[in-house]
């Protein structure tokens, strides 16, 4: 079976196991530009094992995973992490901003892995914090923020490169309901408006409704299943 | 923690190790330096002292003839070896069976029948042996050949202890131990983070604050009690393995490390009293709340005038003892060890607000400089404690060896040995002969040039009187080759004879130059060998002295062989000196193998520039071992901080490297963490040991001076344990950085 035409990152009968545990077993994907795809199942599925090779963060055991016409699996482990700092951004469940770096900093951060000088980086995050509604947050660190301020600097952390892909691993799990819709907004909103696709881990059927199109994973094989908009 | 208290624990039984090396070394003693020896009788032992060195090695070596039955046997020895026999120290049966050690062997051609017992023995490592002698009695001459009824030192003396001495002792042991206890308190930290989130969940079902505090010093005691438990479990293995290793030409038995039980029990009180202070204090910056979130509570800025309150102090201990040297009796010792301590623990105090007003100023950089310096930022107290230890261990080390190398003149003699003329001297007892001895040498491997002298005592009288001459000088036989090292001579041929002038201290040659003046031979010694006498002939040339190879200006006759009658021959003792060719390999032991051919009583030494004070000597030794042992067990307290450092932000690490951020970036920054911190303590480790070193030679009063030289050493030693410890963490900071650490996320 081959990548859908169009399709901007594509996942073609994926394979992974840790140790005897086997968590994808024949897993397929894809998205396409612009596109929000949920990625749902149970705890243990294969869901965020799946995010992991569809990033490039993990190689899969076998199968095949294409970005762009580019074949992954292929890639060094450094044109992998240049893709990473380039191309995609990532949105963790708990956030995982570097505690010592102010929020502004932290935002700015990936702007200066690839090179950008540090004023220029941290006025371009501060443009995205004040998107997020969150630039009064700018000299504060992690720890003096609450989880949904400290989410949404997240979200602009993964935004701030102009990334083509936007991997989020469960990006509300660790807030409330409120807090929690609130950053899917503004995720989903932003990563529209610059045609972003947003791979989206949930378990959360509320949270998997802002996206286009559901994939479950069970069992580490995956079945889409078309929304009706 | 169990490292600290094995440490401790070791240091609590040095003074035991002490005494008991010393203890042993009094036991058999063998040394009479007594002019009237014991008479031969059915308890006495005739021993010569046949000491030898192999390669850099030194072996006891003693030749035992018992003139009795009830002759006393030396400690560790059950019976005596006869003629051709030895019994030797585990160390050196092993060091003979070695290959490479051909040479050794053929230096002892003894038959091996057994081994000499601890109690015989100063060290386990000691190469020693005790070989079957003949003939010995004739030797006698109450130094290295000796009539003995029994061992130990027959007249023991105490030696008043040189205070500057005791000053060093006492600033090595704080400068030692203070490290360690600042190890312990860093140690009893470790884990800190992964404690508060425990705490937390505690407050979460219910503990107040105050029951959550009793719980962390409760965790504190029982983890101190378990460092307790391991670290006599560890001093007891390590007393086991002590006594198999050599450190430094020391070595120890087991037996000798037990802990002085006053000492033992402080630290099984101190540490874990330690414990939970050091827990409770760190508790103070932190707060602890029930929804499982634990925050620092925001630090007040570190105040600077109560943490210079503590060297200011420790100056103020020790300046009433500037300038009072080693003339003025012993320093008030509470005042040396106050002042020290505090002094150090200035350091510890200093070191935080140091870290914190620097890296407070570090302005933005790269991306690995900015990482660091931000997580300095944030908690520079903790790296601060990470460097603690070694600053505190280079401050010691710095002033010690400044003290060192102030005083070091005081106990270095310069031995006027010429080491360009000669590097070894062989004496030979008397009665060797001359021609073929020389001769022997001269075709040994690795010697250039043969200078040989025998020398003899003449004096105006019998030798055998209760006062002995009036007059006495020397008198030096050689060719006249050998006699030029040793006087300007106008001309010389074999059959010459001079009369020296110019002597430094054996003035009376020229007085005793009168032809036809009979003059004695010394012979102590010798036996009932009927005592030699000269008559001084005519036409004896005069000639001036001139400095020798070993340092001095010989008085009194010198002789051609050709002018030496035959029985003065019998009496005079050979001295060679020996220009020897190093970069041929063992050139020393060839020379030493030899000399023992001639004869097992010939002494060969290799000839030094200076000497040094064996107690001086050993105490530097002391320090050394002392400051390896220290850095060895800083570096590893450094490398597990380091390591949970790491652990801890393992889920941060892997995601940074998620989302692109380049190994080395991360490799650097952690660099950096490390290197700011480390290069501030050693900055300050170096002010504080040259101010400590200054002080402490004002003390002894000594010209103060800066030996800059052993403070890069210093400071390089420690930034070498940082940079080993770094480069350690590396491979499991790479592996932390692996993607699969996201797999829990």
């Amino acid at each position: 079976m081959s990548a859908p035409a169009g399709s901007l990152l594509a996942a073609v009968d994926l394979r992974k196991a840790y140790g005897s545990t086997l968590a994808l077993d024949g897993a397929e994907f894809s998205i396409h530009p612009g596109e929000v795809v949920a990625v749902m199942g149970p705890s243990g599925s294969g869901k965020s094992t799946l995010l992991h090779c569809l990033a490039g963060i993990v190689p899969p055991d076998s199968g095949s995973i294409t970005y762009d016409g580019r074949e992954l699996a292929t890639m060094s482990d450094a044109r992998r992490s240049a893709l990473r700092r380039s191309e995609f951004g990532f949105v963790f469940q708990f956030g995982q901003l570097v505690p010592e770096l102010t929020c502004v900093e932290n935002v700015a951060l990936p702007l200066r892995l690839n090179g950008a000088p540090r004023k220029q980086a941290e006025r371009t995050a501060l443009a995205w914090l004040e998107r997020l509604e969150v630039d009064d947050l700018r000299g504060k660190r992690p720890g003096e923020v609450s989880g949904g301020q400290g989410q949404r600097v997240a979200v602009a952390r993964s935004l701030v490169t102009g990334p083509r892909v936007i991997f989020a691993d469960e990006p509300t799990g660790a807030l409330d309901s409120l807090n929690g819709e609130r950053v899917m907004e503004l995720l989903t909103e932003a990563a529209r408006s610059a045609n972003a696709a947003v791979v989206l881990v949930t378990h959360e059927a509320r949270v998997a409704a802002y996206s286009d199109r559901e994939i479950v994973v069970r069992d580490g094989k995956s079945r889409d299943m078309e929304r009706v908009v | 923690m169990g490292f600290g208290v094995a440490l401790l624990l070791l240091s609590t039984a040095l003074p035991n190790v002490l005494s008991a090396r010393h203890d042993r070394e009094q036991a058999r003693m063998d040394y009479t330096y007594d002019l009237t020896e014991p008479p031969k009788a059915d308890d006495t032992l005739v021993i010569s002292d046949v000491d030898t060195t192999f390669r850099d090695k030194d072996v006891r070596g003693r030749l035992m003839e018992p003139e009795g039955p009830r002759a006393p046997l030396p400690p560790g020895v059950s019976r005596f070896p006869g003629p051709g026999e030895m019994v030797v120290s585990p160390a050196l049966r092993k060091l003979l069976a070695a290959d490479g050690s051909a040479l050794l062997r053929e230096r002892l051609p003894y038959r091996i029948i057994g081994d000499i017992g601890e109690s015989g023995l100063v060290g386990s490592q000691e190469l020693a042996y005790y070989a079957g002698g003949s003939g010995l009695a004739a030797r006698v001459d109450g130094s290295q050949t000796a009539r003995l009824t029994e061992f130990g030192d027959p007249n023991p003396t105490t030696e008043e202890p040189d205070p500057v001495l005791v000053l060093l002792n006492i600033v090595v042991i704080v400068a030692l131990l203070m490290p360690v206890a600042v190890f312990i308190a860093a140690a009893v930290r470790f884990g800190g983070e992964r404690r508060d989130r425990r705490l937390a969940a505690l407050r979460l079902v219910g503990s107040d604050s105050r029951m959550t505090r009793r719980v962390a010093a409760g965790e504190a005691l029982a983890g101190a009690l378990l460092g307790l438990a391991l670290g006599t479990g560890f001093f007891l293995i390590g007393r086991q393995v002590a006594g198999s290793v050599e450190l430094m030409g020391v070595s120890v038995w087991p037996s000798y490390l037990d802990p002085s039980p006053a000492l033992a029990a402080l630290v099984a009180v101190a540490v874990p009293s330690a414990a939970v202070l050091v827990t409770l204090l760190a508790l103070r910056g932190v707060v602890i709340e029930p929804l499982g979130v634990v925050r620092a509570a925001k630090p007040a800025r570190r105040r600077l005038w109560w943490r210079l309150l503590l060297p200011v102090a420790g100056l103020a201990m020790l300046y009433p003892m500037v300038g009072q040297g080693r003339d003025n009796g012993d320093f008030n010792q509470y005042l040396v060890v106050g002042g020290v301590l505090l002094l150090l623990v200035g350091i510890t105090a200093l070191l935080p607000w140091l870290v914190e007003t620097v890296v407070g100023r570090l302005g933005a950089g790269g991306v690995a400089w900015q990482l660091a310096v931000r997580r300095l930022q944030l908690s520079s107290g903790t790296a601060a404690r990470m460097v603690n230890g070694i600053a505190v261990a280079v401050a010691g080390a710095i002033a010690l060896q400044m003290l060192f190398a102030g005083v070091d003149g005081q106990y270095t003699q310069e031995t006027g040995q010429d080491v360009r003329r000669a590097q070894m001297q062989v004496g030979l007892p008397d009665g060797v002969p001359m021609a073929a001895t020389v001769q022997q040498f001269a075709d040994t491997k690795g010697v250039r040039k043969v200078t040989a002298l025998w020398e003899g005592y003449l004096g105006d009288t019998s030798w055998d009187t209760e006062t002995g001459p009036g007059l006495s000088t020397e008198l030096t036989v050689g060719d006249c080759a050998a006699l030029r090292e040793v006087a300007k001579l106008p001309s010389c041929a074999n059959g010459d004879l001079f009369v020296l002038e110019g002597a430094e201290y054996s003035v009376d040659g020229p007085a005793l130059n009168r032809p036809g003046r009979k003059l004695y031979l010394e012979s102590y010694g010798r036996g009932d060998v009927a005592e030699v006498t000269w008559t001084v002939p005519a036409g004896v040339g005069t000639a001036r002295s001139i400095t020798d190879p070993a340092g001095s200006r010989r008085g009194g006759f010198l002789m051609t062989p050709a002018a030496m009658p035959e029985d003065v021959a019998r009496t005079v003792r050979g001295e060679l000196y020996l220009s020897v060719d190093e970069s041929v390999p063992d050139a020393s032991d060839h020379v030493r193998n030899t000399a023992a051919r001639v004869d097992p009583l010939a002494d060969p030494t290799n000839w030094t520039a200076t000497r040094t004070s064996a107690r001086y000597d050993s105490l530097r030794t002391g320090l050394l071992v002392g400051a390896v042992c220290v850095l060895l067990l800083i570096g590893a307290s450094l490398l597990v901080s380091q390591l949970e450092q790491l652990r801890e932000r393992r889920k941060l690490l892997s995601a940074l490297v998620a989302f692109g951020t380049r190994r080395r970036t991360l490799t650097m920054s952690v660099l950096w963490q490390t290197a700011i911190p480390i290069a501030l303590g050693l900055l300050l480790a170096s002010v504080v040991g040259i101010t400590l070193g200054g002080v402490l030679l004002r003390m002894s009063d000594t010209p103060v001076g800066v030996d800059w030289a052993s403070v890069l050493a210093m400071t390089g030693t420690g930034a070498g344990v940082v940079l080993a410890v770094t480069l350690l963490s590396l491979p499991p900071l790479l592996r932390l950085m692996r993607p699969e650490g996201l797999r829990t996320e």
